[in-house]
């Protein structure tokens, strides 16, 4: 009797002992399997922790001095009220900055691109509103100046502080990117295709990214019509700006064509090609989106139709060219603006 | 010791394992094709013979298209890119350009793509002043096979930043930019694709600026720094004119408003100076660059074959008929230079000479 229940424990321990070795074998292949997985992703994870989920600093970036400024004073309650960031599927905006980053200019970096997106996830609709560089206007760090000195007085979080009191509208989001992250990103998806509005001509477009010289000029011609671009082509064809009689507002309209022309490479892109946009933009580009954030983006923007997208450049009668100390400026109509940028952007 | 080897085995599985799941991961990437995933062209067969020999730039190099086989030029893509080859008339030699970064030159070559000479001196020597440069691109040849048309960045004022291109002529055996023929809007990028037609006149896509938009109308120049005969309106946004041999009808590259990222190719009678109502044979497409065939029959373009881009050749049977045949994709994963039109030479049977 005793030998027999000696021999079931001796049964149950083995029994047990298998088990927990089985255990032990299927734990290590799912580790093993969670390692493969990681190390795949780990540039999207290096990626995620430093350049992803900058939140919005909104209460070190609102007006300083806005006692110079009406507009600004009064757009400040605005701005300093808490933020609240759209539900999931609901309509929601993004600031998209573009600027260099490199030394030249002794660390000031100024924002070349500003571009308003609002994104509706439910009707598939967007509308892009590009925000002229030179527009003067009250700062959210004080005093007034062109808004892409915004970016230079408090970074991402100053330009989206200083966009929500001019516009009088609410920032959800906002992504940097920087000159070589978009080329980066451009060559990484296989380069674009855009239809060139006109030949894009310029003598003195600057030789900073690919010469010794950062002051140095080089000749862009970028030929019209429908063709396929490089990253370094591409931002030719949205920097480049001395050949047109537009100025920066061709330009913006250019930029407009880059970000839509990238919408249709979205489409062939998924979760497992993250790792290698990770790595193509790294270190030139922020945003305090989270980077499941950032996924669940990509099928919304493949899906978005072109007729779906409206386009808005705030050019004359929304801006009128001036001079301001020794500086060509724009000074913004906002009897105009307000009104047009809150036919898509609520106000606030 | 058996005991190890199991321990090393379930070790050795497991890494296995891991290294399986991050392979199968990364099969999940999305293949999107990059200039090396693309064919050269003579690695290729098209998927008709089209009459007549087409020439064709992709990669800065140029081909030639004759009897339903892609023969590769070879040209040497040291000192920059070739592109927009154009044939000599009776002749088979061509005029092509070379792209450098700061300058373009065009040269002459003959049928096995060696250089008979080199047609303009277009690079500034002193390395500080780079606006000195020029371009010159679009080469088309009369059908005389030696007055030559072209568009170039001349006159350049030195003390502006306006850099427009103007449509110049001159011959192959003398001077090359002899007469400037056309006057553009400055700051607009200027006129381009100039092509001469039978009547003496030059049509052309000639550039302006108006509402906020840059936009491209077909023009007409009679007489060299005339009036320009405007053929479509700033809506329509048409470019890139191919007038059919008979002169009868122009095929153009209209580009949608929305979103300025689709165009339309279509088709338009020319009579007394004036367009007809353009006919749509491809819409909604990045078509570019159309050109008929020497015998009329149909007509070439560029277009891309899917959401991946790449630009391959397009044929259209009967387009200067009522109902021309639905758009035949000739080639596949090639990737030709959209911006380079095919030149397109009635001669075919380029008889094939050692290198």
């Amino acid at each position: 009797m005793r030998r027999q229940r000696a021999s079931l424990r001796r049964r149950h321990r083995v029994r047990r002992s298998r088990v927990f070795l089985g255990f032990l074998i299927a734990l290590g292949f799912v580790l093993s399997g969670a390692v493969g997985a990681v190390a795949y992703f780990m540039p999207a994870i290096v990626t995620a922790f430093q350049d992803t989920g900058h939140a919005i600093d909104r209460n070190s970036t609102t007006a300083q001095a806005s006692a110079s400024a009406s507009a600004a004073a009064s757009a400040s309650a605005a701005a300093s009220a808490p933020a609240v960031e759209a539900p999931p599927g609901q309509p929601f905006t993004v600031l998209l900055l573009g600027s260099d980053n490199d030394a030249k200019f002794g660390g000031t970096i100024l924002t070349q691109s500003m571009i308003l997106a609002r994104v509706n996830p439910k009707t598939r609709q967007v509308v892009m509103e590009s925000i002229p560089r030179d527009l003067w206007v009250p700062l959210s760090s004080g005093g007034s100046a062109k808004i892409d000195a915004a970016y230079l007085h408090g970074g991402a979080s100053a330009a989206v502080a200083t966009v929500e009191e001019d516009f009088h509208i609410h920032v959800d989001h906002y992504a940097w990117i920087g000159l070589l992250g978009l080329v980066n990103l451009i060559d990484q998806v296989g380069g674009i295709d855009v239809v060139a509005t006109n030949p894009v001509m310029d003598d003195f477009y600057p030789k900073d990214l690919t010469g010794k010289d950062p002051y140095a000029f080089e000749r862009v011609a970028v030929l019209p019509g429908p063709q396929h671009m490089s990253g370094l082509q591409a931002l030719m064809y949205v920097r480049s700006r001395h050949g047109d009689l537009r100025s920066d507002f061709g330009r913006s309209q250019r930029q407009q064509q880059v970000l839509l022309a990238l919408r249709a490479k979205a489409k062939l892109l998924g979760i497992a090609d993250l790792p290698d946009i990770a790595t193509a933009m790294s270190n030139d580009f922020s945003t305090d989106m989270s980077i499941s954030e950032i996924a669940s983006l990509l099928p919304i923007a493949s899906s978005v139709q072109l007729q779906n997208v409206r386009q808005v450049i705030l050019a004359s009668p929304y801006s009128t060219p001036f001079v301001v100390g020794n500086q060509d400026a724009l000074q913004p109509n906002w009897n105009l603006i307000l009104p047009l940028t809150h036919r898509y952007f609520p106000a606030v | 010791m058996r005991r190890a080897l199991t321990v090393i085995l379930l070790l050795a599985l497991m890494a296995g394992f891991g290294l399986g799941v991050n392979r199968l991961i990364a099969s999940r990437k999305h293949n999107i094709p990059t200039e090396s995933s693309v064919f050269i062209p003579s690695a290729t067969r098209p998927k008709i013979v089209l009459p007549g020999t087409l020439y064709l730039a992709q990669n800065g190099d140029i081909y030639r298209l004759s009897d339903g086989f892609f023969t590769d030029l070879h040209l040497s893509t040291a000192s920059g890119s070739w592109m927009q080859p154009a044939y000599v008339p009776n002749s088979q030699d061509i005029v092509a350009v070379l792209r450098a970064a700061e300058y373009s030159n065009l040269y002459l070559l003959n049928s096995q793509g060696a250089i008979i000479r080199r047609l303009s001196n277009n690079a500034n020597v002193h390395l500080d002043t780079v606006y000195l440069n020029h371009w010159m691109f679009y080469p088309h040849m009369g059908a005389d096979g030696k007055t030559l048309y072209f568009s170039y960045d001349q006159p350049k004022n030195s003390g502006s930043y306006a850099v427009d291109f103007s449509v110049w002529s001159g011959t192959l055996s003398g001077k090359l930019a002899a007469a400037q023929l056309t006057n553009s809007n400055p700051f607009t990028g200027g006129d381009v694709a100039p092509t001469p037609m039978a009547n003496g006149a030059i049509i052309y896509s000639k550039y302006a600026i108006g509402s906020g938009n840059a936009f491209s109308q077909i023009a007409l120049q009679v007489k060299p720094l005339g009036r320009a005969i405007i053929l479509t309106t700033p809506a329509q946004d048409c470019g890139q004119p191919a007038p059919s041999p008979d002169g009868t009808k122009v095929a153009m590259i209209c580009i949608d408003g929305t979103g300025l990222q689709s165009t339309r190719l279509e088709i338009a009678s020319l009579s007394a100076g004036k367009l007809g109502t353009p006919q749509t044979l491809v819409n909604n497409c990045l078509c570019s660059a159309p050109v008929w065939a020497p015998d009329g029959s149909g007509l070439v373009y560029y277009n891309t074959a899917d959401a991946t881009g790449h630009f391959e050749l397009w044929w259209i049977k009967g387009a200067l008929s009522a109902a021309p045949s639905p758009p035949l994709q000739v080639t596949t994963k090639l990737d030709f230079d959209a911006s380079s039109p095919p030149s397109w030479s009635p001669l075919s049977s380029v008889p094939v000479m050692a290198r």
